[in-house]
């Protein structure tokens, strides 16, 4: 993308608030962006990352999840919900291999894109980006061992209450009503894929906590009413479970 | 109805667009597959109009010889007033999308009928706006339309012929 586009600057602020680009000087972003091309993706686009992962993307604007499902049965879970910032086809980054993953975009999304081996090129070229691609894949790595764990260890009601606690945002605590971000609109269909569920039984749970003024739905946006009733109908479970509530979500 | 993927570059003149139209045919794109946007006039001094002495419909204006060369060029033209817009002049796919849109046959709440055609090959609401207000600014539209590969392949091209902008989009 040239500096003269319109969207550059765009571009480089949704970068400097990402936590993978934030730390990196605004020129060396600039650099990094006059390598990519802009495109966009509508809404439902569907595709294999053997389609994608011969180029490094970073989102803009909207969402993207990263699933894996099972031909035979139909079901899906999802391993990964992007937002702005996010980066995707890391992996393939690292091992310059495919992976088996589905990707689909859950809103019309902008991203950046770039070839592969000049996105290597330019992570050998700027080593201080490995400051922040390390602790971000760490964090990556912590979510997926996360739902590794829910899914073996705990109930619905607990993977649905943990899914919604790890996406408020903790500097609102104080406020009255939170909304969860990136989850927030997303069908419950979408929902249950998170948690390795099924439709109808996060639709009850929602209906369930909603009776109970814990949480407020409208039109598939979600409201955290009472967030420390949720916080410990979660923690409950897990001292039921392990003994010990977790140092997090 | 145009294909839904496509690769949109924005250029200042007509000189720059003309001149990418150009180098997309002198890489054997199909120019089927071209359309290019634009305003009729730039001063409001200036007639504009079009008209027919039995030969060939051509453009009247300050740029009659750009877009009698742009319409020997691509396929089927179309100058409309859009409100909003103003006279729009067009050539390519997208004349049969806006036509459409015209028609009634493709509505999207809170766009144009110039932005219902362009929202009707995939190209998403906020990139609608910046090309809306680019071709209010005078600039010119290309759109290439066709598979991935082929918007892949106009992206190499059309970066390369100094545009303001350029932009691949997906459906």
């Amino acid at each position: 993308m040239e500096p003269k586009s319109p969207f550059f600057k765009e571009s480089i602020q949704c970068l400097m608030q990402s936590p993978l680009f934030s730390s990196l000087a605004p020129s060396v972003i600039e650099e990094m962006i006059t390598h990519c091309r802009r495109e966009t993706w509508k809404r439902r686009r569907l595709l294999p990352m053997n389609e994608t992962w011969q180029r490094f993307h970073i989102l803009l604007s909207g969402r993207v999840r990263l699933s894996r499902s099972n031909p035979e049965t139909g079901r899906m879970i999802t391993l990964f919900l992007l937002g702005p910032g996010d980066p995707f086809c890391i992996f393939s980054l690292l091992d310059g291999k495919p992976h088996d993953v589905m990707l689909e975009t859950l809103d019309d999304t902008s991203l950046l894109s770039l070839p592969m081996e000049e996105a290597r090129q330019w992570l050998s070229d700027h080593p201080e980006f490995n400051c922040t691609l390390l602790p971000y894949l760490g964090e990556q790595m912590c979510n997926l061992a996360g739902l590794a764990a829910d899914l073996a260890l705990h109930d619905t009601e607990t993977r649905l209450a943990r899914l919604i606690l790890r996406h408020v945002d903790t500097t609102a605590l104080q406020q009255k009503h939170i909304s969860p971000h990136l989850i927030n609109n997303l069908s419950n269909e979408s929902l249950a894929e998170m948690i390795g569920s099924v439709r109808v039984v996060v639709n009850r749970q929602l209906q369930h906590w909603k009776q109970e003024g814990i949480i407020d739905t409208h039109r598939g946006y979600l409201r955290v009413e009472k967030l420390d009733d949720l916080a410990q109908l979660a923690e409950l479970r897990l001292a039921r479970t392990a003994g010990t509530a977790p140092a997090t979500l | 109805m145009a294909d839904k993927n496509s690769c949109a570059a924005l250029y200042h003149t007509h000189e720059q667009a003309e001149e990418a139209v150009r180098a997309l045919q002198k890489t054997a794109f199909d120019v089927k597959k071209i359309s290019i946007i634009g305003k009729g006039y730039h001063h409001e001094e200036h007639p504009i109009g079009f008209y027919d002495t039995g030969d060939r419909v051509k453009f009247w204006g300050v740029q009659g010889v750009f877009w009698d060369g742009v319409r020997g060029l691509l396929l089927g033209a179309a100058t409309f007033w859009v409100p909003g817009l103003g006279p729009v002049v067009m050539a390519g796919p997208l004349v049969t999308s806006l036509v459409d849109a015209l028609k009634g046959t493709v509505a999207v709440a809170g766009l144009s009928a110039l932005g219902a055609a362009l929202h009707s090959i995939s190209i998403p609401k906020d990139s609608i706006i910046h090309y809306e207000t680019a071709l209010k600014s005078n600039h010119y539209l290309i759109i290439v339309h066709g598979d991935q590969k082929e918007a892949e392949r106009a992206h190499g091209v059309l970066a390369a012929s100094e545009p303001i902008d350029v932009v691949i989009h997906l459906s």
